[in-house]
This record gives C-alpha cells, structure tokens and sequence, in this order.
C-alpha cells in the first residue's frame, strides 16, 4: 500500500555556511499543513579530524566541532521547542551522504533539507555529488535549499507557489502526491512538460500541433487533481532543452520551487549523461524539491 | 541495592559523568540514550529518579516529561532536567503544547541547565532521594 505523503517530520541537515537558520524559518510554513518535527543533522566529515599524517585522530578538533554545532543547534531549537514544535539533533562524525540517510532512517523523516553542493566539475564527474549520491539511495524526497543571499529571487515562501516538472515517470506522479496535500500552504501550482527537439523532428506543423494538444490534456488532467484537492493549477508545454526550459517556465512564472521527480537512472549512467533533477538541484537559483521513486 | 536512577541523554560523555556521580554516591545507575529508549525502560525498570536531558533524537526530554506527567501510573516518578536548553524555553514549550490542547504538566522541581559540577548533581538527587 502506498504510504499517505505528508511532511510531518523533516531533517535539516546543515554545516552552517551553507544553510541557516533564516532558511529554516521559511519552511515553517509547513506547520500549516502538518510538520510538527524539525531534526537537526551535522556532519563532521571524517578527513576533516581523523586523516592528518603525522597527527593521528584530531579528538580536540572533533569536540571543538561539536560544540560548535551543538551551541548553534541548542539557540536554533530553543525557538522551535517555544513554538511547541519537537526537536531532535545529530552531530556525527562519518561520511555526509551514509550519516544523513541513517538519521532518515531511525527518525522516519518525510523531507530531507540539504545545502547546495559545492563541488568543481572534475569532482563532480569522479564522486559524484552529495545530492547525487543522497537521491541514489534514499526514498525521502530531499529538498535542495538556495541561500537567499545566492539567489535573486526572494524565497521567503518556498512552497507558495511551485513548478511541477513532470516527465511522466513514477517519481514525478508521486510528486503530484505529495505536493497535493499541501493545499493550505500552495496558493497556486504550474506544471509543465518540455518536449525535446528530438521529439519534434521530421514532424509536420499538424503533428507537432497535435504532440502539443495530447501533452497538454494530460497536463490538464494533473491540474484537475490539484483543482479538485483545492490548489489552483495552470499548464504550461515548453519545448527544447528540459534544464533550460525548466529553469525559463520557473522565472515566467515567477516560481518559488522547481519540483522534479528524480529518475531511476544508475549512478554511472548519472555521472557520465547527466541528469535533469540533479543539474537542476545543482544549477539552479531555486530551490528544488526532487521526488525519488519509491523504492522497494 | 541501591536505588535505581535512569539517566536519559544522548550524549555518552554525559552519562558517563552522571552514572560516575550516581556510582560513587551508592545508587544504581541505568541509561537510555533518547526519550522513547527512555519510556520503554521507565516502563519496565520503574526507576526511584530520572536524569533528563531536553535536545536528543528521536524524542525530546519536553515530550517524554509530558508522557510522564500525563500518565497515571508514571506521573509521580521524580524528574531532574539537566539541560544545554534554557529552563524558560522547556516552560514556554509546555506552555505552547498545553495550549495546542494537551493537559497542563506541573513545572519539573529542580531544573540543572549543563554543564554542573558532580557536587550540584549529587545535591539535587539527595534531594530526592536521600
């Protein structure tokens, strides 16, 4: 049986630089609509004390990083234990993609919040990044969060008015799942579907007429869900290159969120082709929300 | 035997502090490092004193006092809060849930905010305990 989506529990995972607590106060919007639960995730990544030649484990460095964090993380729930939400916290030593899908998993979480990564092209294509790697193996869907000082446009309200990119893969239906019990905080939602070239050629006007015509009655179709549930929806058919198309549909609609669901594609078959929900969640100005396909 | 004490917290160099306290003053220490480790052995061990700390996984301190001190079997066992969070938020936050339509909680009596020195929290169980 396919499990009710619903945002009640959401790990913020965080190393401070990239992701603050104004951050966190945008998605607190969420408490309308069911979140009651915010869990603190830290990772101290393991090269950061234990792998300096000559030093052996840094102990002192290790405890003065999680006080650090801990100090941060005491001012931070202290005004969510006030507004009589719940709190958790995690400040652990180990690998930052392994740490986070284990605190997923023992706290049950619904969303997990993470930074933009930061990592160069060569990085990238060799590690892979920790949103890769995270939506790889995880079933929670994950939120890429832009600072606000990164970006030009204001996300004071990220879930207000979202861009639902759909590609008609399961991940994406089941973001239409989880986006449309979030009536009370949506004021409206556009959907889009972007046709490739690829698709369009050797096509006469009539047929591509026609492409356009049975693409957007399915996109009206979705719209009729979220119309139903209460949350006003508007189609949209682009055409052309999805990452850029995507990213144009965001702007003239003036989105506050890019939702995606993720693809099923191997991690090698990511690394070397490329991904759209990845390079978006890497790329772009807006935060984005990526839907995994529901393991198992 | 001594009396049984549980210390709950997630921090191992806490409890480790708090049970040598307890050890050295003749009590018998338990430990349960979240709150919802730490109702199941409440349940089970029936401990004299709870040693709870506010912030961990899986359940707050706030929401495991709450359990305790709406439930009737379980809401006369003796409570010491020993906190990085201030006495005013854990107030304010049973304020706040009290409001969202739970039961009023009676105010922990002695409310210890980290860190302390071994003779506070030694005072603050003899308090209780003798």
């Amino acid at each position: 049986m396919t499990k009710i989506m619903d945002i009640k529990k959401l790990l913020f995972v965080t190393k401070f630089e990239e992701l603050g607590f104004d951050a966190l106060q945008s998605l607190l919007s969420l408490r309308k609509v069911s979140l009651s639960h915010v869990v603190f995730v830290n990772v101290i990544e393991r090269d950061r004390v234990a792998m300096h030649r000559g030093s052996g484990y840094l102990k002192e460095e290790e405890i003065r990083l999680r006080e650090t964090a801990n100090i941060r993380f005491i001012d931070w729930a202290e005004d969510l234990f006030e507004l009589g939400m719940e709190v958790g916290v995690y400040i652990v030593v180990g690998s930052m993609v392994s740490e986070v899908i284990k605190a997923a998993q023992k706290e049950d979480a619904d969303l997990i919040v993470i930074g933009r990564p930061h990592k160069g092209v060569l990085e990238h294509l060799y590690s892979g990044s920790d949103v890769t790697e995270l939506l790889r193996r995880t079933a929670t869907p994950v939120l890429v969060y832009k600072q606000l000082t990164e970006t030009t446009i204001s996300i004071e309200k990220p879930f207000e008015k979202p861009l639902l990119a759909i590609d008609w893969s399961p991940a994406s239906l089941r973001a239409v799942e989880y986006l449309k019990v979030l009536k009370d905080i949506i004021s409206e939602i556009h959907l889009i579907h972007v046709v490739s070239e690829k698709e369009l050629k050797g096509n006469s006007a009539m047929e591509v007429q026609s492409l356009r015509k049975k693409t957007r009655k399915k996109l009206d179709d979705i719209c009729d869900i979220f119309e139903n549930g209460g949350i006003r929806a508007d189609a949209h058919v682009y055409i052309g290159n999805a990452e850029q198309e995507i990213e144009k549909a965001a702007r003239e609609h003036q989105a506050s969120m890019i939702v995606l669901g993720s693809s099923g594609k191997t991690a090698w078959v990511e690394r070397w082709l490329g991904s759209t929900p990845q390079s978006i969640a890497e790329d772009s100005i807006y935060p984005t929300l990526l839907i995994p396909f529901e393991k198992g | 035997m001594g009396k049984k004490v549980l210390v709950v917290d997630d921090d191992p160099d806490v409890r480790l502090f708090s049970v040598t306290v307890l050890e050295e003053h003749g009590y018998t220490p338990l430990e349960a490092s979240n709150g919802e480790e730490g109702l199941k052995m409440i349940k089970e061990q029936k401990p004299d004193l709870i040693i709870l700390d506010v912030l961990m996984p899986r359940q707050s301190g706030i929401r495991l006092y709450r359990d305790l001190k709406t439930d009737k079997s379980l809401k006369n066992v003796k409570v010491i809060i020993l906190s990085g969070i201030a006495k005013k938020t854990f107030l304010r936050s049973q304020k706040a849930l009290t409001e969202f339509g739970g039961k009023e909680v009676p105010e922990p009596e002695i409310y210890l905010e980290k860190p302390v020195e071994p003779d506070e929290l030694a005072g603050a169980i003899k308090k209780y305990l003798g």
